[in-house]
């Protein structure tokens, strides 16, 4: 799959807001592309714009989504039946309001199937249980047959997970899936998400705010901000050779227990999404930023093949900035460990 | 429940008895002062209300006597009265019910699909229209139109039809009943679903490939009927009490006429009946609702079992 200068927009009472502003990336088979940024940095609405379920006020404005040969930017709500569910699922973020809470979970799976493929009803409750019983759900048989209250939060979400994989989709876009449970089953349903991807050879988008939970999952991971991607790389890009500001923001924000370090937060707020600054639109946040930075959007720069961010600090005649050395001992430091395991 | 009955039972017959106006026969110049005692102790009215209130309740609980009607069928027992009009009225309202329920989610569902659509606006307009005007300004002009005019329908109702053609001489004032239940019903819902349409798990049965409809017949709808069966209640008071001026206006000896007249005339255990017999109408359609919940609402059938 493949998305190409992407712009989403909403129609709201005081204006236009800019939810996406030219994104583009791609998708491999088989590969798990992370999308992190703020809230609001339009990391969702991409989601959304790719399976055709944007709220009645939003609207593509620009771009392409191309997916086997075909552009769903331009497909329309019927056509979108194909695609839903079939060959790209979405997982939600809050299990406990993405269920019908007055439908037994075994209908809820078996729905999509029946429905959308057109199996029988007996076929289509042995393939249900099959996949409450791949995504960790004991006791498939009476829990098949119980209401969404009666699971706990890390339940649900193997059920949504469950639905999302039904159909047996291609692709599996999660939407910050862990960000409602405990941390100890946040760990679990990672861990489930990975099981499934090598079972079943998926690609998956995974979206978060937290770059700690994509450490170990993403192969490529993108840094959205304001509706635009600013830095893109592998995970090793992003994680050991950051270039951009926001990124290095990020990454210091992460807490880490093996120091006493204060924790780092990122100043301002996101900006507004109706009347954006000129320019950057992380430059009023960035201490790092150029002259330049507030009068011209800086364009994606190449790193390496793998590696692009969109910051003047990687243009030829930019000062040379360094990372804050907190993030670059810390790097440092993740490197060594990480050499260390593996001898 | 019992409980509540019981009170109103007893707060009625109070209120009732302690009304102005209790020396019966007193002014009539036919009767002499004898024979006026003799019915008096006949029907118990000669002793204290406390006295006449124990006498009643201990007819009631334990042959099931309602009295005797003392004014209006002199010397017939109440219940063989009621008997004869219970099924009249509660004919029309049931009937009201059956209507109003079905129409008014239809046309709620249709609203909030095309919420801010002109669909939408045209249903709100009417809406409005039929809940703030009263049930007898429709039954007239119903009756003005459809009957008079039109000849559709018979002008009063015809006790002797059967059938269909029962339902046919009842339809007018079956239908001015009905325009504002329908539209209460239609606004509650096109709230309700207005709300549920933007939930998640709407949106999750849309990426597993359902269509909108589907999605909105499956999912939607049945979630907002919870809150629904909330409205009913108070839907089909409002049905009966509206059913009382209507069968004025159709001239259908039910229960309406009854009570006007029982309270006119004064029957006191006519107008006690009555009133009794409405309170544990309403009391059952608060249990039936009441019930109704667990089988549309999983989490408090479930729920409530698991406590125990």
């Amino acid at each position: 799959m493949r998305v190409d200068d992407l712009s989403v927009s909403f129609r709201a009472y005081a204006g236009l807001v800019k939810a996406v502003r030219g994104v583009s990336f791609h998708l491999d088979k088989g590969e798990t592309l992370a999308i992190v940024g703020e809230s609001g940095s339009g990391k969702s609405v991409t989601m959304k714009a790719i399976l055709g379920i944007l709220p009645k006020n939003g609207r593509i404005d620009s771009g392409s989504i191309i997916y086997d040969g075909q552009d769903l930017a331009k497909f329309t709500e019927q056509e979108f039946y194909q695609i839903r569910g079939k060959k790209i699922s979405l997982v939600f973020q809050d299990p406990l309001s993405a269920l019908n809470p007055i439908m037994i979970v075994g209908k809820q799976i078996t729905e999509a199937l029946t429905l959308s493929l057109g199996m029988s009803k007996e076929r289509a409750k042995v393939r249900a249980l099959e996949l409450m019983n791949a995504v960790g759900i004991p006791d498939c048989e009476t829990r098949f047959h119980q209401y969404p209250f009666q699971f706990s939060g890390g339940m649900r979400q193997r059920v949504v997970i469950a639905i999302a994989l039904a159909s047996d989709p291609e692709i599996l876009i999660c939407d910050e899936p862990t960000t409602a449970l405990d941390v100890t089953i946040q760990a679990r349903i990672l861990e489930l998400i990975k099981e499934i991807k090598a079972q079943r050879g998926l690609s998956i988008i995974f979206i978060t705010h937290d770059l700690g939970v994509v450490a170990n999952m993403a192969d490529r991971i993108a840094v959205m901000y304001a509706g635009k991607i600013v830095e893109m790389g592998t995970s090793d890009d992003i994680f050991y050779r950051p270039v951009h500001p926001y990124t290095w923001a990020l990454l210091s924000s992460i807490p880490d227990l093996d120091t006493k370090e204060a924790l780092v937060s990122i100043p301002g707020t996101t900006p507004d999404m109706i009347h954006l600054p000129p320019g950057d639109a992380f430059s009023p946040r960035n201490k790092y930023a150029v002259a330049l930075d507030f009068e011209r959007e800086p364009p994606m720069f190449r790193v390496s093949d793998t590696h692009c961010a969109a910051t003047w600090l990687l243009h030829p005649n930019a000062p040379k900035v360094e990372m804050p050395e907190l993030l670059a001992n810390r790097i440092r430091r993740n490197a060594e460990e990480r050499i260390a395991d593996e001898r | 429940m019992l409980i509540t009955l019981f009170i109103i039972v007893t707060i009625g017959f109070m209120v009732i008895r302690l009304m102005p106006g209790n020396t019966m026969y007193a002014d009539d110049p036919d009767m002499s002062a004898a024979q006026i005692e003799v019915l008096r102790a006949k029907y118990h009215l000669d002793k204290p209300v406390p006295v006449q209130y124990v006498i009643f309740l201990r007819g009631l609980l334990l042959e099931g006597d309602w009295g005797t009607s003392i004014s209006l069928y002199v010397g017939v027992p109440v219940w063989d009265v009621l008997k004869a009009k219970i099924p009249v009225s509660m004919y029309n309202n049931i009937v009201s019910l059956m209507i109003s329920l079905p129409l008014g989610i239809l046309s709620g569902v249709i609203a909030a699909i095309r919420k801010n659509t002109i669909v939408d606006y045209a249903t709100s307009f009417a809406v409005v229209i039929f809940i703030s005007v009263p049930s007898f300004i429709f039954a007239t002009l119903l009756q003005y139109f459809a009957a008079f005019k039109w000849r559709l329908f018979p002008i009063i109702y015809d006790a002797s039809a059967t059938g269909a053609g029962k339902l046919h001489s009842l339809l007018l004032p079956i239908l001015a009943l009905s325009f504002s239940p329908i539209a209460r019903v239609t606004r509650y819902l096109r709230a309700e679903l207005a709300e549920t349409i933007n939930s998640d798990f709407m949106l999750l049965a849309r990426t597993k490939g359902l269509t909108e409809t589907q999605a909105t017949l499956r999912h939607g709808i049945r979630n907002s009927l919870v809150p629904l069966a909330n409205v009913v209640i108070p839907m089909f008071t409002h049905i009966m009490s509206g059913s009382l001026v209507i069968e004025r206006i159709f001239s259908i000896p039910g229960m309406g006429g009854l009570m006007v007249s029982s309270i006119n005339a004064p029957d006191y255990p006519l107008t006690l009946a009555i009133l009794i017999f409405y309170s544990l109408v309403s009391l059952v359609t608060v249990l039936v609702v009441d019930l109704a919940y667990g089988v549309i609402d999983p989490r408090i059938r479930i729920g409530g079992r698991n406590i125990e």
